[in-house]
């Protein structure tokens, strides 16, 4: 995610350099941190691949069908928490001041965030409201949370019975945020009024657009394989 | 290609969906996270192939349907998603337009067709297209919540826009049945399984 350093891609394909992943093993040196010898089955093909050498950067993808497998930075847990307190943060301050503001004909309004879906409400389209607030607020301030309990307890080496819990609510919910999908919804609001009135973007609006880049890179950080083998290493 | 690795259903191992551990197929709880352990996902053809085809009915109305109704000086007017497309090419944004055209009707059609093909190719595509297939189904994935901006821009202005008698919008039933087709076909693209198509790979290698 964040982490420049040495950011090499080892991709272990047989067509480019023949090495299997012994190999490759054997030139890079186990990683100490991670003991645990179990495989990793790649989800689109089912090919068993070890990635346990993974160093500090690297990410591994599959040789057969070239999915991704997994990634290893040293410090994703701490990075990972560090951004989701912060995108919180500014997803609060996002839902509570004004997100744009509109002059028209001598006329003034606002809109908030939570206004997006609750004036759905009002036209008498409750299941429509419900999927909007979950999509743009409640799924990632729920996922953000979570985050926050699960890495902070990872960070803190400590186990808890509702480890596993919350990982598996994080990674069920996670593809159903839709934040960067919104935010371009924004973009393309703002000039489609801006032809007829007057619009100003508010505070909420700029909380907003950091929280989705900061949610994005909380996402993409976060690596499925790694932390559920720190979940169970907890637990033992 | 090369069958040095073995595939974890050949060493009669299962990957748990949510948490990638590998344990022994006859494991019915996954003992690291607790979900359901299953080989393959269940009955993926058919889950996918349903909610495909009410994916495809619901596109119906949603482009014959208004999707956002505006109220100016005792006015109605009523445009659809491809009507808002043509309304925004008149008024000369025709970056916005390709943006919502992109997103609301090439998008959902090309996955729906897409998703199909990769239902149909799972007992009858051709062998050697296997790694493509596999790649458009990543493609499918990824791109499927992008649609959904339609939606949230006529959330917005339904929100932005409300000023007294001068100038409302309203959300339109298409908004709706919009949403149930991005909804469902992300599911669909979630039940489809891309194991299935190496399997019968495999198969043919032997």
């Amino acid at each position: 995610m964040v982490s420049r350093n040495k950011r090499r891609e080892v991709s272990f394909s047989t067509d480019q350099r023949g090495l299997t992943v012994a190999t490759e093993r054997e030139a890079n040196g186990a990683n100490p941190q991670r003991s645990s010898p179990d495989g990793l089955a790649c989800r689109s093909c089912d090919l068993i691949f070890d990635v346990s050498m993974l160093r500090d950067g690297e990410s591994a993808n599959c040789t057969r069908c070239g999915g991704f497998l997994s990634r290893y930075t040293a410090n994703q847990f701490e990075q990972v928490a560090a951004v989701s307190l912060a995108a919180l943060v500014l997803l609060g301050l996002g839902c509570s001041y004004p997100f744009i503001l509109l002059k028209f004909n001598g006329l003034e309004s606002a809109m908030t965030l939570p206004q997006v879906s609750l004036s759905l409400i009002s036209h008498g389209m409750p299941v429509l409201s419900f999927c909007v607030a979950g999509f743009i607020i409640v799924i990632p301030a729920v996922v953000l949370l979570l985050l926050l309990a699960m890495t902070g307890a990872i960070v803190t080496d400590r186990h808890y019975r509702w480890l596993p819990w919350v990982g598996r609510v994080i990674f069920t919910l996670k593809s159903w945020s839709m934040v960067e999908v919104f935010f371009l919804g924004v973009l393309v609001s703002l000039v489609k009024v801006s032809r007829m009135a007057t619009v100003e973007m508010g505070v909420a609006f700029w909380a907003y657009a950091a929280f989705s880049v900061l949610f994005v890179l909380a996402m993409s950080g976060l690596d499925r394989a790694q932390s559920w083998r720190r979940i169970e290493w907890l637990g033992q | 290609m090369s069958n040095l690795q073995p595939t974890a259903a050949s060493r009669g191992l299962a990957c748990c969906h949510l948490c990638l551990k590998l344990v022994s197929q006859a494991t019915h709880r996954c003992p690291r996270c607790g979900s359901t352990i299953h080989s393959r996902k269940a009955n993926s053809l058919e889950r996918t192939l349903a909610l495909l085809m009410t994916a495809t009915i619901l596109y119906i109305p949603a482009n014959l349907l208004p999707i956002m109704i505006t109220d100016q000086l005792g006015q109605s007017i009523e445009s659809t998603i491809v009507g808002g497309v043509i309304l925004l090419l008149d008024m000369g944004s025709i970056a916005i337009a390709l943006v919502i055209f992109a997103a609301s009707v090439i998008i959902p059609l090309t996955k729906l067709a897409l998703l199909y093909y990769l239902c149909w190719s799972v007992r009858r595509g051709p062998p050697e297209t296997v790694r493509q297939r596999t790649a458009i189904y990543r493609v499918i994935e990824f791109i499927g919540k992008w649609s959904m901006i339609d939606v949230f821009v006529v959330a917005i202005l339904v929100a932005l826009i409300n000023l007294s008698n001068l100038l409302v919008i309203r959300p339109g039933p298409a908004a709706l049945a919009f949403a149930g087709v991005v909804i469902l076909s992300m599911v669909a693209a979630e039940s489809f399984d891309p194991r299935l198509m190496w399997d019968r790979q495999e198969t043919i290698d032997e």
